[in-house]
């Protein structure tokens, strides 16, 4: 296949013509060992730690780089030890890059078992309730939720989406529309730049809660705080109908009627 | 392509795009071919495709796209190569056509360079318990 091209346009263009079951959008993230060392000589650990759950925070983009082995987990470590960080710096990024890890090591045991239910559902619904299908207002970006629409856009114009905003898309998807968590995870693989089949399915599975002791989910105050209010003040769901409007206990009573499970209070933001 | 018959054959994968992947490093001189596979499994998108064609540009490989088993059985063929190496990956599709590629040629899989120590037991029930073991020798502390 072709290896010289004059511009991005150029390879763009070619790979349109040689792939043309592959559609959308192109992202800005470029690929390639030069870009991910820029990437990660920006690294701010410090800035990391404190700031990464919030969607302008200083997260790394380092991801793309990561799943596809242009720069690998040991290579990242060894670059901030060489900076000279202290572990109580580097510890809240290295957590993220030990995720990975053991994502990977999981995949190695359970090969195509990722995309099976690890243990069943903990939400008071059995698998067979949940639907096979991506309902469409959510992938053309029209459910009239501001926030939820411009998530779906993000990802299939740009490729990547803040940890944050997978984990409350996926909540969205799977505990609020009743969706089997598969069909968003295959949705997600389809479009992100970092789509890994053992760290998007598992992280699926999670918020899911087949691989965990209680479904991952969020209410507007959760959202709000995250994104700096950026979609609720503009939103016309806000003040009643928003979906994600409640405390944890009142979204439990809504979203889990029949399940029980332990309330955590500790669960804004942090994740795991 | 060279005109000279190389004994060694590069097999670089889509969890491997980096210039210092082991066998890249280990024949630098050897051709590599492509696995084109992971884009098609999952309907992957154009600007997944354009991403891992840049990371492809910046290496020393010739491209090809198709069938892996097929295509590398043809390379080898091509090159009058007796030997495949590639780098260790967890998906299931990779280690069944190394399987299928080792019933014919010698095949190394050369591993990554890990970011924990292997150990003789990691309990990976949660993430928790992982990393009550990774933590200790993730970094120096």
């Amino acid at each position: 296949m072709q290896r010289e091209f004059a511009s991005r346009e150029d390879l763009i263009a070619y790979v349109t013509q040689v792939f043309p079951g592959a559609k959308g959008a192109v992202s800005e993230t470029v690929g390639g060992r030069r870009a991910a060392l820029h990437k990660l000589a920006q690294l701010q650990p410090h800035a990391y730690g404190d700031t990464r759950n919030y969607l302008d925070g200083a997260v790394t983009h380092l991801s793309p780089y990561l799943r596809h082995g242009v720069l690998t987990l040991a290579e990242v470590r060894d670059y901030l030890q060489s900076q000279g960080y202290p572990w109580s710096v580097v510890e809240p990024f290295l957590r993220q890059l030990a995720w990975r890890d053991y994502w990977q090591k999981l995949y190695e045991q359970w090969g195509e078992g990722i995309w099976q239910d690890r243990e069943p559902y903990k939400t008071g619904f059995t698998a067979a309730d949940y639907g096979e299908e991506l309902p469409a207002d959510i992938t053309n970006g029209t459910t009239g939720l501001l926030c939820m629409d411009s998530f779906s856009q993000e990802l299939q114009t740009t490729g990547y989406l803040h940890n944050h905003v997978r984990l409350w898309l996926a909540a969205y998807i799977i505990h609020w529309r009743r969706v089997k968590w598969q069909t968003g995870a295959a949705w997600f693989l389809m479009h992100l730049l970092d789509g890994d089949p053992a760290s998007n399915n598992l992280s699926w599975q999670w918020v899911a809660s087949t691989f965990s002791v209680k479904p991952y989910y969020f209410n507007q105050e959760n959202l709000a705080r995250y994104t700096q209010q950026k979609w609720c003040m503009s939103c016309p769901h806000l003040a009643k109908t928003c979906p994600f409007l409640g405390s944890y206990e009142q979204l439990h009573k809504r979203l889990f009627p029949h399940a029980e499970f332990p309330q955590s209070h500790s669960r804004l933001g942090t994740r795991r | 392509m060279p005109n000279f018959p190389s004994p060694t054959l590069v097999w670089v994968h889509g969890d491997s795009l980096s210039p210092t992947n082991p066998a890249l490093l280990t024949y630098p001189d050897a051709p590599a071919v492509w696995d084109e596979e992971l884009l098609n499994q999952w309907q992957i998108s154009r600007k997944r495709i354009v991403f891992i064609y840049e990371c492809l540009l910046e290496l020393p490989v010739e491209i090809r796209r198709g069938n892996v088993m097929e295509k590398l059985t043809q390379l080898m063929q091509e090159y009058g190569a007796q030997k495949l190496v590639t780098t260790q990956s967890p998906s299931p599709r990779f280690q069944h056509i190394c399987q299928e590629l080792s019933r014919q040629f010698t095949l190394e899989i050369l591993a990554i360079p890990p970011l924990i120590p292997p150990q003789k037991y990691l309990d990976l029930k949660r993430f928790s318990r992982y990393w009550k073991v990774a933590e200790k020798h993730i970094y120096p502390h």
